[in-house]
């Protein structure tokens, strides 16, 4: 029992080297200059790379504010959407079924890309290029079948009686929603809501074709860096990423959490 | 229906909430005439924004555009300049192209930052605004108008559609502690290599630099880069490129890992000279030996040598999309960033020590001096000695055809 147990820590401690490893590597590229064999560790210290975040020439605020809109509004969007998707494609059946759920998951497979060259022609019909409503349409195209399915496993395990039941005691389809399915769909939602923010959070290409470069996000600035190798603008601005990212997911799951319970202690 | 018809009206609501959210900014922009004097160009591009589409993959590069030219740009003319870091050229001009398909009149990118086979391909498609550069003072006034390497980009005459910005050069690094007398020539090279094997090696083309070193290759065996200017059949190439391979692969079993395989980026053969493990590397830029002694990266030894008979060099320039909402602005910064006191900036290296555009025997003798003073260290050869030894690029679809020969001739052999 005690020797599981040890091999159970060990694990855990290799587990979290090998994730935090990175990260650490990040911090001190971000920091230091001139880490070359045969030196074990960096040698001079430079913070130029986060005084250029700081210095507001880097754009570093714009491109926050712009990437959560974004990934904000499509993932209401995406919600509003998936939720009678969802229903539909769990709890009835019709003709051409097959069909309709593999052009719903289609954007999985298909690189987004190849819709988005359409999708750029009916947008500067609209005249939507440009915009962060444009941007925010285009970012529905990747983001939305991460939402789909989660929100899709959780209709299938709603069973159809738990309504019917609350039907008998009176309830209206508002309070059978929102007491009976809601709670059943919540980790659902909250999987697929914390999904379809990060691919938002992680589009380039779509980003720049339809933003044009007016909507600046985080990986606009960011992706640059890293893929002409400079490892310590790269490893600035990823870290910056990571913490915008990583705070956003702690926020929303908290205030679902919360919104979870509070559900529960409510007498219906 | 209760929860169909609620989602709906939610649907509605967000969508409006964002559009109102959303700022619908359209800058309409006074349309640019032919007959405009410079004057009135300046009056037009007073207080716009211009947005300026271009590689943000280098902090000196940003760093010049953020903290010298925009600050400049705002306090002379009251001009915005919107730097957009793009990750490849290329995608902008896959943007200028739909938008042309769908006959979008007034796109967002004003200006981008172009040469070789993108410029060859916007040109081809009329991706680019007419011909601007004769309407731009500085350009009239400093710049060599018959220069080929500025008329010609990577063998395709640039029209008056791009303005040259700047220039880079292929430039071979040493770490003069190790080497007493680097090579002059390639002939020397291999020499050079059999005494030292194992400390010399190139990136794998198509790596970009490797690619490079593969054409100053060529020159080098065939004696001169003439034949290379215009495009070449089969024949004549195979003529040209028999000699190449057959140089490239007696060098191979003397190469670093005896040349059974190659670095796969410049990156990675800058990395094992900073190691120490090869002594000799290079670069399409003569200042980067002088940058990267300063990151800490080289060692303080490291200085540069070009070949005898002249290294590649190429002019990179700026062009205006045909559906720019901005051209009066986009005009103005250019030519401010073609002014003396912008390329002097951007030629020193605390801001990003690359080579000028302009004419400097047309410099106004304090700029000369000012030029004189500007230090750059012992690690960049002065630019009389890399002006000397400059000869121009080949046409861009050999760049191809030779990075696809030197994967059967050489890394199969």
């Amino acid at each position: 029992m005690f020797k599981s147990h040890k091999s159970w820590a060990l694990l855990q401690l290799f587990l979290f080297i090998i994730i935090l490893f990175p990260f650490i590597m990040m911090l001190l590229f971000s920091f230091f200059t001139g880490w070359s064999w045969p030196h074990l560790f960096p040698q001079t210290l430079n913070v130029s790379a986060w005084s250029y975040l700081f210095s507001g020439n880097a754009g570093v605020q714009e491109a926050i504010t712009n990437s959560l809109v974004i990934a904000f509004s499509a993932t209401a969007v995406n919600l509003l959407l998936a939720l009678p998707a969802a229903h539909a494609l769990a709890q009835h059946t019709f003709a051409g079924k097959k069909i309709v759920e593999a052009l719903l998951f289609a954007p999985l497979i298909i690189p987004p890309f190849v819709a988005m060259m359409g999708l750029q022609i009916t947008l500067i019909q609209w005249n939507l290029t440009d915009t962060r409503l444009g941007v925010t349409i285009a970012h529905l195209v990747p983001t939305f079948p991460y939402l789909l399915r989660p929100l899709y496993t959780s209709f299938t395990t709603l069973a159809s009686e738990w309504n019917a039941q609350a039907r008998l005691l009176g309830a209206s389809r508002l309070q059978r929603f929102w007491y009976v399915s809601l709670p059943h769909l919540m980790p659902g939602i909250l999987a697929g809501v914390m999904l379809s923010l990060l691919v938002s959070f992680s589009q380039y290409l779509i980003t720049l074709l339809i933003g044009g470069g007016a909507i600046k996000t985080l990986p606009l600035i960011l992706f640059p860096y890293i893929t002409s190798g400079d490892l310590r603008m790269g490893a600035t601005f990823s870290i910056l990423f990571t913490a915008v990212t990583l705070s956003i997911l702690f926020i929303v799951e908290w205030c679902l959490k919360r919104f979870y319970k509070h559900r529960h202690t409510v007498p219906m | 229906m209760f929860k169909g018809r609620k989602i709906q009206w939610l649907s509605v609501i967000t969508l409006l909430l964002l559009v109102t959210g959303c700022s619908l900014s359209d800058p309409v922009q006074p349309e640019l005439k032919a007959n405009h004097s410079w004057q009135e160009i300046t009056e037009l591009a007073e207080t716009t924004q211009v947005n300026m589409h271009i590689w943000g993959g280098s902090e000196a590069v940003n760093r010049y555009l953020d903290e010298w030219v925009k600050p400049r740009l705002k306090k002379t003319y009251n001009i915005d300049l919107n730097r957009v870091p793009i990750q490849d050229t290329q995608d902008i001009l896959q943007k200028l192209r739909i938008e042309k398909q769908a006959g979008k009149k007034s796109g967002s990118v004003d200006m981008i930052w172009i040469n070789g086979e993108n410029f060859k391909l916007a040109k081809e498609q009329q991706l680019l605004s007419s011909p601007f550069v004769s309407r731009l003072p500085h350009y009239n006034q400093y710049y060599d108008q018959t220069a080929k390497d500025m008329i010609f980009d990577f063998g395709e005459p640039t029209e008056g559609l791009e303005a040259p910005w700047g220039k880079s050069q292929f430039v071979f690094f040493y770490d003069s502690a190790k080497v007493k007398k680097p090579p002059q020539t390639l002939a020397e090279l291999k020499e050079w290599v059999t005494q030292n094997p194992g400390k010399f090696t190139y990136p794998a083309p198509p790596d970009f630099t490797g690619s490079a070193f593969i054409r100053q290759a060529l020159y080098e065996t065939t004696g001169s880069y003439e034949p290379f200017t215009a495009e070449l059949d089969e024949s004549a190439l195979t003529r040209y490129t028999s000699p190449l391979w057959k140089s490239l692969n007696e060098m191979k079993p003397f190469l670093w890992r005896d040349g059974k395989t190659y670095p796969e980026s410049i990156a990675k053969l800058d990395q094992l000279y900073a190691n120490g493990e090869v002594w000799l590397t290079m670069g399409y830029d003569p200042a980067k030996a002088a940058n990267q002694i300063q990151k800490g990266h080289f060692p303080k030894t490291t200085r540069s040598f070009v070949l005898k008979n002249g290294t590649l060099s190429n002019t990179h320039y700026l062009a205006i999309p045909f559906n720019a909402s901005n051209e009066a602005g986009a005009l103005v910064t250019i030519n401010e960033l073609l002014s003396p006191a912008a390329q002097m900036t951007k030629y020193d290296p605390n801001y990003w020590g690359e080579e000028m555009a302009l004419d400097i025997q047309k410099l106004s003798s304090e700029d000369q001096k000012r030029l004189r003073e500007i230090d750059r260290g012992p690690a960049v050869l002065p630019s009389e000695v890399l002006a000397k030894h400059r000869v121009p690029e080949t046409s861009a679809k050999l760049v191809e055809q030779l990075e696809q020969g030197w994967k059967e001739h050489v890394a199969k052999q």
